[in-house]
């Protein structure tokens, strides 16, 4: 029994000797599982990683057997979505997990976001870490985008009606290249046939390629841990990290806690839950694309409506109040602020551009430029977070006080963008507006006032 | 940190709450609430009968097939073909309308919406208030109108069913649970709640009002059904796929204790 | 490995009943998860399975055979096939007999076809002249053309009694479907289940009957 036993181990050996000749397996085993090293005090905030990657392979997964019985034409899209629904054997299943995927698949990505946010995982030296997840989020929300059109019901129609005409604001170009985008002058068979190509294949492309670049980039400087320190600081006589363990087995093992906990909540939103009380598949969803007539109100899926209100927001007072704070900002700049003269002159004349731009500029090519501009803002966060220490265990007072209000700002603004607008609800999201720039604006001077703890020299962790 | 978490978590579940509460509530149209119990089959049962005696004439379901009708309600394939299909037809065969689409609309002016997934894209309490609230209206082309739904096109296609009820007056906000305890009468010249309206029933159908809206509670819950027949495997499925999980999470739990007594 | 042998605490510190607790999780959890994985295949299997759509166009079709001639053929679609309807002669009829030693299986032991039309004519004994057969060549799905004249024929043979050849790879089969010896095919051509309602045959539906 021994005897046999060590020779199937000799065989295998054998043979991931010849593979390892000929292709690094044992290698990147070893480089990337079996000896990456990560901090034992992962909480789990850490799961949202491996989640998200769980949810674009069950995406990929899902969406190619939906792509066997979906139509990508306006004549039939609507029906084989039902067909699919009704006839086909568990297409129900295979929808439904697709739909409340891609929902899930956001949910997982704004909180993997913000645990970086709050241990400080974008600061030096992970900055191209946070970049490239930043291209993913932005290549994520033209995915979804594009992916609703596809049902092909009223909300889809008039959702991208209204999403591509943002273009239109664009000067000189912006009509032309709207119905370039269309290809034609409406949401149209066309535009279905093209969203349709870059859904099921450019995007899950360039997606799954930047999820590489992500994880080749994170492996490149480790993994940070929620106590924002470098685990590599002490080590031991063999170059590994006194308080990090092996990837595998041990975050593997980890992992799959949040995975099996994760599917609990996703699938029992799948079997039990599959509409959301119409947040996750909307009701005017269910009826075929009619050109004709406008939904009662038209609002995307929940996780495009923080930027969706500021879209909304951008009215003549909104503009009327950032050019005030822009002027105040300057005023501050040269009576308090400690920086040189020369940035104090290139922040003026920026500044003097922008109130220019304000003062001529339309609300509905101001609100295409916010919108863009609240996405661009993760892109800058690495630079704009001046702290002396990455954890929020350790952060001073006020940035906690500012990230609380942002979170405020950014959960009222997409609620307000899945309603109706009034008069109230418009001055709200225009007040959370700009406390969502001020959140960006504001953090090289926050995040350098203020106390801040002392930050250990080895990561908290107590065994249990 | 714990007081951030708990702020987050409560910040997420708050606004996840309030939206959904929100989308769920309409637009704001006061419509009566329908007690459906999708595992009635004799209730569903009964709107099928309904849906195809009186709605399928004029309306499609274009989406729904006889077959799977009447696999998912426990319909005999005898009767199913004897009662509720066309002789020219399949068994496995969609229910289209027999009425072509352009005399619909030459005799409505609209033609009438397809049914197949009416209940998602209303609400089953919509679906329920509105076929109760046809009243006659001679100033409607018709000669019917409905409270719920001014000026619809369609005219009452059950008043053989309900009777003829004429509307008496519309019920303010804080009066409406006082007179809801009429909704169950059954006399004639009594009056009736439904949505925001009180009717009276001038002259008598087959049915008693009590009768009527329990057909119309069939009706909604057969409506309800159609617009997603996998509801009824759905949640069956889901209760072992989330037992079996909370298994496989318990095994998680025990598997990464006992790896992680390596790490101190 | 025998695990008496080993001393109770192993190199990397573990004892042999952590080691064993160890194991039986992996085993426990791999497991479980293997199930699930499983039965998570399923419905993404299944989903690629004919629909109801499909299902429905497969279903039973009717043909009303009261005005096929004697000799007539025609072919009616079921499944997206061509199933041949074929009122035999009586010199038809006879020379399915003179041929059968040319034949790989006369008796239809190997072929596809219901009971009730597991014989010589290969044809419900109700009816035996009626041939209802899938005209759907056993060897690469072709289509064969019919040779309904008896005698010599340039594709079938001098001693052809007349049959079905088909173009793409040269297989012959005789006026039951029956296949030659020594062609591609090697099986004859299949019967799909049928019955009889006065003068309409239902093809694909036989209600489960066995003569």
């Amino acid at each position: 029994m021994a005897i046999h036993r060590h020779d199937n181990h000799k065989s295998a050996n054998a043979v991931m000797e010849w593979v390892d000749k000929r292709f690094p397996a044992t290698k990147v085993w070893n480089e990337h599982l079996a000896e990456y090293m990560a901090a034992k005090n992962f909480n789990f905030w850490y799961f949202f990683g491996s989640l998200a990657i769980l949810m674009l392979v069950l995406q990929l997964a899902t969406g190619i057997f939906l792509t066997m019985h979906y139509k990508p034409d306006a004549e039939l899209a609507f029906a084989s979505v039902e067909y699919i629904m009704r006839d086909v054997p568990f297409g129900w299943l295979v929808r439904y997990l697709h739909s409340t995927g891609a929902s899930m698949f956001f949910v997982v990505v704004y909180l993997h976001m913000f645990r970086g946010v709050i241990y400080g995982s974008h600061r030096e030296p992970r900055e191209l870490v946070w970049l490239i997840g930043c291209v993913i989020f932005v290549a994520l929300m033209a995915e979804a985008f594009m992916g609703y059109l596809l049902p092909w019901g009223n909300m889809s129609y008039w959702g991208a009606q209204v999403i591509l005409s943002l273009f239109d604001v664009i000067p000189y170009v912006g009509p032309a290249l709207t119905e370039w985008i269309r290809g034609d002058f409406v949401i149209s068979d066309a535009t279905l046939n093209r969203f349709f190509a870059f859904h099921v294949i450019l995007l899950p492309l360039i997606l799954v390629a930047l999820v590489f670049l992500h994880l080749v980039a994170l492996h490149q400087v480790g993994s940070n841990n929620p106590d924002g320190i470098e685990i590599y600081d002490h080590v031991d006589e063999d170059g590994k990290p006194l308080d990090g363990i092996a990837f595998f087995p041990y975050i593997v093992v980890k992992d799959l806690i949040g995975v099996a906990g994760f599917l609990i909540i996703y699938l029992g939103n799948v079997f039990f839950w599959p509409d959301g009380g119409g947040v996750l598949l909307e009701k005017d969803n269910f009826a075929p694309a009619n050109s004709l007539q406008t939904p009662p109100d038209i609002v995307p899926l929940w996780y495009f409506t923080p930027f969706y209100s500021i879209l909304r927001a951008s009215t003549t007072s909104l503009l009327f109040a950032l050019e005030i704070i822009t002027g105040l900002i300057v005023l501050w700049l040269w009576i308090r602020a400690k920086v040189s003269i020369k940035a104090k002159i290139g922040f003026t004349l920026l500044a003097i551009g922008v109130f220019l731009g304000l003062l001529f500029g339309s609300g509905k090519a101001w609100g295409v430029i916010l919108m863009a501009a609240a996405i661009v803002c993760f892109f800058l966060l690495p630079w704009l977070d001046r702290s002396p220490v990455y954890s929020i265990r350790y952060r001073s007072l006020p940035f906690k006080i500012a990230l609380v209000l942002f979170l405020a700002a950014f959960f009222i603004l997409g609620y307000l963008g899945m309603n109706s607008p009034t008069p109230g609800r418009t001055l709200l999201a225009q007040i959370c507006t700009v406390a969502y720039f001020a959140f960006f604006a504001l953090m090289p001077w926050f995040t350098s006032i203020g106390k801040t703890k002392p930050e250990p020299s080895r990561v908290v962790y107590e065994a249990h | 940190m714990k007081k951030l978490s708990l702020l987050v978590v409560a910040l997420v579940s708050a606004a996840v709450i309030g939206s959904s509460a929100f989308a769920a509530g309409g637009h704001g149209a006061v419509v009566d609430q329908v007690h459906m119990n999708m595992s009635d089959k004799a209730s569903l049962q009964n709107g099928a009968k309904i849906f195809v005696n009186y709605c399928l004439s004029c309306h499609s379901a274009q989406y729904s097939r006889y077959n799977r009708v009447a696999k998912d309600l426990d319909i005999p394939l005898w009767q199913l073909k004897e009662n509720l299909m066309f002789t020219t037809e399949k068994e496995g065969d969609l229910m289209k309308t027999t009425m072509p689409a352009e005399n619909a609309k030459a005799w409505f002016g609209v033609a009438p919406p397809d049914l197949s997934l009416v209940a998602r894209v209303r609400s089953p309490d919509w679906i329920y208030t509105y076929l109760r609230a046809f009243y006659i209206d001679e100033s409607s082309p018709s000669g019917w109108n409905n409270s719920l739904f001014e000026n619809v096109a369609m005219p009452h296609a059950m008043y053989e069913l309900q009777g003829v009820q004429k509307i008496v007056g519309k019920v303010d906000a804080d009066s409406h649970g006082a007179i809801d305890a009429h909704a169950s009468s059954d006399a004639v010249g009594d009056h009736k709640v439904v949505g925001d309206t009180i009717f009276e029933l001038s002259h008598p159908g087959k049915l008693t009002p009590v009768e009527f809206d329990k057909s119309m509670t069939d009706l909604t819950t057969f409506l309800s059904y159609m617009a997603e027949p996998a509801q009824l495997q759905r949640k069956t499925i889901g209760v072992y796929t989330i037992a079996f999980l909370i298994i496989l999470l318990i095994l998680c739990i025990l598997l990464k204790k006992e790896y992680w007594r390596d790490v101190h | 490995m025998a695990d008496n042998n080993v001393s109770d605490v192993n190199a990397d510190g573990m004892s042999v009943e952590d080691r064993k607790r160890r194991r039986f999780l992996t085993g426990m959890t791999a497991g479980f998860g293997a199930i699930g994985a499983g039965v998570a295949v399923v419905p993404f299997v299944m989903s690629m399975a004919p629909s109801e759509r499909a299902k429905n166009a497969g279903a039973p079709v009717q043909f009303d055979f009261s005005k096929l001639q004697e000799g007539q053929m025609v072919k009616v679609e079921w499944r997206g096939k061509p199933v041949v309807l074929l009122q035999r002669t009586s010199e038809m009829m006879a020379g399915l007999e003179q041929i059968e030693g040319n034949l790989a299986d006369a008796g239809s032991a190997s072929s596809s076809q219901p009971v009730y039309a597991q014989n010589n004519k290969r044809s419900d004994a109700a009816r035996p002249e009626l041939l209802v057969m899938e005209g759907v060549c056993t060897h690469l799905g072709c289509s064969p053309v019919e040779k309904l004249a008896l005698g010599p024929d340039p594709e079938m043979g001098d001693d052809s009694q007349g049959g079905f050849f088909c173009p793409c790879h040269g297989s012959k089969f005789d006026l039951a479907g029956r296949v030659y010896k020594n062609v591609p095919a090697t099986t004859n051509m299949a019967i799909p289940p049928y019955r009889f309602e006065g003068l309409v045959i239902h093809i694909g539906d036989d209600e489960g009957r066995i003569t």
